[in-house]
């Protein structure tokens, strides 16, 4: 019920996300006279593209109600197996592929043992954190690869010609657009959410619920996985401990944007802006002076206000509801 | 009731098991791995994992998580070896430790208990705010073994009747935790949370008092554990901690703690913990690369998942969580 009340209300979070975005933007711009370069507005797009494709897929899951806390690590895995396989001598669009499929069949891992077995997937996805880094370091020992080819390399540095934007724009832009559509506008994204409102009602009014969360968790992987190309070549190498503790700053992004933890709730506009202000906000302090240790306690701040605050106003809400309903029961008595 | 059926209703008993087999099978073929300096080297390099996964145990039976304790507990190792450097008694340092464990366990208590936040945002968010200050106040600074206490460097060094004495510190707390998580009320009333909520509320459990206390507990337990990493690596540093969380949930989980909460004890926490340590120099010992360490433990935990899983819906037929799913 509170769900439906915080939808209804003219002032919701996902708006105030929108309104902080443009704030942190004035901010920067105000606060430092290279914010607004386009040198700098690139550098923005180019820290933010592979979280932003990641926490895309990971709305998704949350909305559904389960959280997928190895992205990184299957991001990390398609780095390595496009650098083992580009290595063993296969061409590197070859591996590139290679390096999708993997992230998609680690997904598909992860939605089995959650779907098949009816394990939960937090733990589920602790647990393949742990192996598919661990496949990193199997795969690349703690050898990187880092003789790319150039013209990939370039692709992941340089930006579009004759714009400011980054090629990685392109693939962001596209997969974020089909992300907002499938979740807003398609019968699969309303599916999403009456599955994270309510299971068990979904499976009785014949969604098929292990179905779309299977194919959730591999749409998790394969978005980790583009996100692998994207840090491969933006890295120009394949590490084994590349992306560490990315998982992190999609699932606070993912929050922060309006989705709630509990599932249900949650708009793809609003954790895309969400991501943006955080790679904007993080970028104006930098430029301001703040160092980096600041802005972690500033995300994890940003983290815990995007929890409290829905609360809060809620508590309001009920309150004032409750005052209301209490006068006019005294009207009632009155009359 | 069958003796087997009744066996299979320990939590710990797949933890140990796998322990006695991992141990057996990897000395058959290496038996050096029989020596007492391989025993000594699982029990030295378990302690801090131990604790921790003691302290996480409060937590997770109730159905919650801690995802703040690695920061914690690197930031508490530091601020010990930082504060004795300045001259402070070990007392005070310890002092300290304990205190700042405990304020952000109150913190994320208050936030989880009294504001409705889920447990793993709060923790997760007080993970990087931990971690930032920690950071901020520790930058450009190492400790080096001369800014270590004294004592916690003797206690690191020296052994009793050849067991390390950090270990013999994990035995007593789990022997400690093991009693009140047992005997007292108040801890059982942790269990009643993490099987159903909203009935412990309706029996009378002030299960708000109680998540507090529980991460208080928690928090504080990982404060002080600050001091067994220091004694252990006799160095401390901004890196110091990182990424620890996950291992130390791994290992409650291996343990047979159940992350669906109501179940689960602090010496299966510990025997997970063991077992990790132990497949990590089984590996070399059997002389697979050290790089399949990590995989291997990944694959051990979904084992475990599994395991726990079958277990309980086999056992339990009539177990609640099941219902509902």
């Amino acid at each position: 019920m509170s769900k439906f009340s915080i939808r209804k209300s003219l002032f919701t979070w996902d708006k105030g996300v929108v309104l902080f975005l443009v704030i942190s933007i004035l901010i920067g711009s105000f606060g430092s006279q290279y914010f607004a370069t386009a040198s700098n507005l690139s550098f923005v797009i180019q820290s933010i593209a592979e979280i932003a494709i990641i926490a895309t897929a990971m709305a998704f899951l949350i909305i559904s109600g389960e959280i997928d806390l190895s992205v990184a690590s299957m991001m990390a895995l398609t780095s390595a197996s496009i650098g083992y396989a580009f290595q063993a001598g296969v061409p590197f669009e070859a591996s590139i592929l290679i390096g999708l499929l993997v992230g998609l069949l680690a997904g598909i891992f992860n939605g089995v043992l959650v779907t098949v077995f009816g394990l939960p997937s937090l733990a589920v996805t602790i647990a393949t954190l742990a192996l598919y880094r661990g496949l990193c370091w199997v795969l690349l020992e703690n050898k990187p690869v880092n003789q790319l080819p150039t013209d990939w390399v370039a692709l992941g540095n340089e930006n579009i010609p004759n714009t400011f934007l980054p090629w990685a724009t392109i693939p962001l832009v596209l997969l974020a657009g089909v992300a907002w559509f499938v979740l807003h506008t398609t019968k699969l994204g309303r599916w999403v959410f009456v599955i994270g409102t309510n299971p068990v009602a979904a499976k009785f009014s014949g969604i098929p619920v292990n179905r779309v969360k299977l194919g959730l968790f591999a749409y998790s992987g394969l978005m980790s996985a583009v996100a692998g190309v994207i840090y491969t070549l933006r890295f120009a190498s394949a590490s084994p401990d590349g992306g560490a503790g990315y998982e992190l700053s999609v699932i606070a992004a993912v929050l922060f944007g309006g989705v709630a933890i509990a599932g249900g709730v949650g708009t793809m506009w609003g954790v895309l802006a969400a991501v943006i202000s955080l790679g904007v906000i993080r970028s104006a302090l930098q430029l301001v002076g703040f160092s980096a240790n600041a802005l972690l306690v500033v995300s994890g701040g940003l983290l815990l206000i995007s929890v409290i605050l829905p609360r809060v106003t809620e508590f309001v809400r009920s309150q004032r509801s409750r005052a209301s309903i209490q006068s006019n029961n005294k009207e009632k008595v009155n009359t | 009731m069958n003796f087997f059926s009744r066996a299979l209703r320990i939590r710990e008993l797949p933890g140990l098991l796998g322990l006695f087999v991992i141990y057996v099978g990897t000395g058959l073929i290496n038996p050096r791995f029989f020596s007492p300096s391989v025993l000594n080297d699982i029990l030295y390099g378990v302690a801090i994992v131990a604790i921790l996964a003691i302290a996480q145990t409060f937590v997770i039976v109730m159905r919650h998580i801690d995802l703040s304790v690695g920061s914690v507990i690197g930031f508490t190792s530091f601020l010990i070896g930082d504060l004795s450097s300045q001259g402070y008694s070990l007392g005070a340092v310890l002092a300290v430790a304990a205190l700042v464990g405990a304020a952000v366990g109150a913190l994320n208590g208050f936030l989880v208990a009294y504001l409705g936040l889920p447990s793993l945002v709060v923790t997760l968010a007080t993970l990087y705010i931990v971690r930032g200050i920690f950071n901020q106040v520790g930058a450009g600074k190492t400790i080096v073994e001369s800014m270590v206490p004294k004592e916690l460097n003797w206690l690191g060094l020296n052994r009793l009747f050849g067991v390390p004495y950090l270990f013999i510190i994990a035995v007593v707390l789990m022997v400690v935790a093991g009693v009140i998580m047992h005997k007292s009320r108040a801890a059982r009333d942790l269990y009643a949370i993490g099987s159903n909520p909203s009935a412990a509320e309706l029996v009378g459990i002030p299960v708000k008092r109680r998540i507090l206390l529980a991460f208080v507990a928690t928090g504080a337990v990982s404060g002080l554990a600050g001091a067994v990493m220091l004694a252990r690596f006799s160095s401390a540093s901004t890196q110091s901690g990182l990424g620890l969380e996950l291992l130390v949930v791994a290992a409650c989980v291996v343990g047979g703690v159940s992350i669906a909460g109501g179940s689960g004890t602090v010496f299966g926490a510990v025997i997970g913990a063991i077992l990790l340590q132990q497949i990590l120099l089984s590996i070399g010992a059997l002389g697979i690369p050290q790089f399949w360490q990590l995989a291997v433990n990944g694959a051990l935990i979904i084992g475990a998942i599994g395991l726990d899983r079958y277990l309980s819906t086999r056992v339990k037929p009539s177990n609640i969580m099941g219902a509902e799913s």
